[in-house]
């Protein structure tokens, strides 16, 4: 018999004996588990597999052969990752998709940024009609967008240089000049995903309780200031979350180049290279091997960005 | 008597422009209309899209250019809508199938899957889960090559299950809703569980209504994800007949672009109405969805 006294959380001297929970057979934790769960896992067991690890595997085998689709493989060993370093092409296509990647985010999320902290200035039904307005290009499909950019981009008669040449201003060649082309392409789809950031950023902003910023006034703190010091802080996770998804989805960003790109290499990415690799110039291995690059390249850029905030987050 | 006179002076009553100086209103109306200046400018080239596409031929490639048709037109919808010359109306179908699949598929896979990996118990199930979870971190652009093999070998190479099979679950709705669960009280499903109902019961009944939020605006994701999507449909549809709408999109640019313009201008503005009324429709769960994502912080 137990007393109050044997009793652990009342502070008894010994412990009693509590049987110890065996652990069930892994059999039996299969047959206690409801079929409906296990009938999910099944299938999406098999899809996965099919969608997942099979191409996944496929592509790592893939990089190491040389296959046109048509004879049979070749395997070559890590000839196709030396051929990358030494392809002028490939470098060319790296250099592109940085300065793209790096520009489009940089000025992407500071314009969201400073769009939205202008919008949490306007309340009510006007911060709706405005936040709808800039979420429109977002919903519109990218490649409408880019034609119609295309359409306004033209060097003779296009609206821009129309309205260049109304202002005075000398008219400009955009898409068909390879020093422009880039920069006009990356000003499109900055303008195609403002919305994204600006939705996010208003939703962190919005929810930052308005008694910081009445008790930041109160200590006679300026709009600039609380906004470093209070807004800024509060919505880095947003941030963060923002800037890794734009990494991610700028480095893979392709139809702009496919579309619309501008005269030659100035606007070939890694994106665009690999899918000419496999499906124009039928050099499987090779393009399997590029898109490993880009692969490891992105898990190394999101794992940077995850640490670094980490550690600005503890302080 | 000249106290009386100072503090009269003081309380001189402010014109209203001075007043709306002193009281700091003004930075707001000048925020605004910054606002309207730059929404003007996002929407400028929508008001290109919208002109240009009543205009004739002739007139669309006049210089100087202008804003306005010169004659209003409906020609170039016309053109588009004429089975015998564009292929739009058979790429809407296609469209349509496309992405309601996608919808329906992931919206029953991510709410079955939040339910079971958060609720109920099985051996393996966080390894599963985190499984699926870590397949987000290997780029769609890295499987593009061998994923094209594994379809051709599945012979769904020029077809819309093609297009559509890979998108049948989405982990990131999974996560989702897996979070979303985590938020439905436990008592719900225990007592419905001493009630007698089985698992898929307390799904059918209690889950998926429960979690209706999420999935609005998970709909609306996948649905703008399914819908504007074009490198994969590119890869794997090339018949014609089997395209959707923004692979119609590119082929009449390059087709009409040189000379019918108007026509891809109406294609244009065709294509973009269904993700504008799916828009508006759900807008107010849409952002509710962002808040409810946490994706907010």
């Amino acid at each position: 018999m137990t007393t109050l006294q044997d009793h652990p959380v009342s502070g008894g001297q010994s412990l009693p004996q509590l049987p110890v929970a065996r652990r069930d057979s892994l059999w039996r934790r299969f047959r206690r588990a409801s079929p409906f769960a296990l009938i999910y896992s099944a299938a999406i067991l098999v899809f996965y597999t099919i969608i997942f690890i099979i191409p996944f595997g496929t592509g790592i085998w893939l990089a190491f052969q040389n296959w046109d689709f048509i004879t049979t493989p070749k395997f070559v060993g890590l000839r196709n990752f030396g051929r990358a370093f030494t392809d002028q092409y490939f470098w060319w296509a790296l250099q592109k998709t940085l300065l793209f990647s790096v520009v489009e985010i940089a000025l992407g999320l500071s314009l969201a940024l400073l769009f939205a902290l202008a919008l949490s200035q306007i309340l009510g039904k006007w911060q709706n009609i405005y936040l709808s307005l800039y979420y429109l290009p977002v919903i519109t499909p990218l490649v409408v967008s880019l034609y119609l950019w295309r359409w306004l981009y033209r060097p003779t008669g296009g609206a821009f240089n129309t309205l260049l040449s109304s202002v005075g201003l000398p008219e400009q060649p955009f898409l068909a000049s390879p020093q422009q082309a880039l920069w006009a392409i990356t000003a499109v789809i900055i303008w195609a995903h403002l919305g994204t950031g600006i939705v996010l950023f208003l939703a962190g902003i919005n929810d930052v309780p308005e008694s910081l910023f009445e008790a930041a006034r109160l200590d006679g703190a300026g709009f600039w200031q609380s906004f470093f010091k209070i807004t800024m802080p509060l919505i880095r996770p947003v941030l963060v979350y923002q800037m890794v998804v734009s990494v991610i989805g700028t480095v893979q960003m392709f139809e702009a180049f496919f579309l619309i790109p501008g005269p030659g290499f100035s606007t070939r990415t890694l994106a665009l290279y690999t899918y000419e690799l496999g499906f124009r110039a039928l050099n499987l291995g090779y393009g399997a091997a590029v898109s490993l690059i880009i692969f490891v390249m992105l898990l190394g850029a999101t794992v940077f960005q995850l640490r670094r905030w980490q550690i600005q987050w503890e302080h | 008597m000249a106290r009386t006179a100072d503090t009269t002076r003081l309380h001189t009553p402010l014109s209203p422009f001075q007043r709306w100086i002193v009281s700091g209103k003004w930075t707001k109306t000048v925020v605004f209309l910054i606002l309207a200046f730059f929404s003007f400018a996002m929407f400028y080239p929508f008001i290109w899209l919208l002109f240009s596409s009543f205009k004739t031929g002739a007139d669309i490639l006049s210089l100087p250019v202008t804003l306005l048709p010169k004659r209003w037109t409906l020609d170039a919808y016309l053109m588009v809508m004429d089975p015998t010359r564009a292929n739009l109306p058979i790429a809407y179908v296609n469209s349509i199938i496309v992405t309601s699949g996608t919808v329906i598929s992931v919206l029953i896979t991510a709410s079955m899957g939040g339910f079971i990996f958060a609720r109920l118990e099985f051996p393996g199930r966080d390894y599963l889960f985190y499984f699926v979870l870590s397949t987000t971190m290997v780029p769609f652009l890295t499987l593009l090559i061998p994923l094209y093999i594994v379809m051709r070998e599945l012979n769904l190479l020029n077809s819309l299950w093609g297009v559509w099979v890979p998108s049948m679950f989405s982990s990131f709705g999974i996560f989702l809703c897996r979070q979303f669960v985590y938020g439905i009280p436990r008592e719900l499903y225990d007592a419905a569980k001493i009630d007698g109902s089985g698992d898929f019961g307390i799904y059918r009944n209690i889950i998926l209504p429960l979690t209706k939020p999420i999935l609005s605006a998970l709909a609306i994701f996948v649905f703008l994800g399914a819908f504007n999507a074009y490198l994969w449909p590119l890869v794997i549809l090339n018949e014609e007949k089997k395209l959707t709408l923004p692979l119609i999109i590119a082929r009449m640019a390059n087709r009409f672009g040189g000379t019918d313009y108007q026509a891809v201008m109406a294609g244009s503005v065709l294509v973009s109405i269904p993700p504008l009324i799916v828009f508006l429709i759900f807008q107010k769960n849409f952002v509710r969805g962002i808040a409810l994502t946490g994706l907010k912080g």
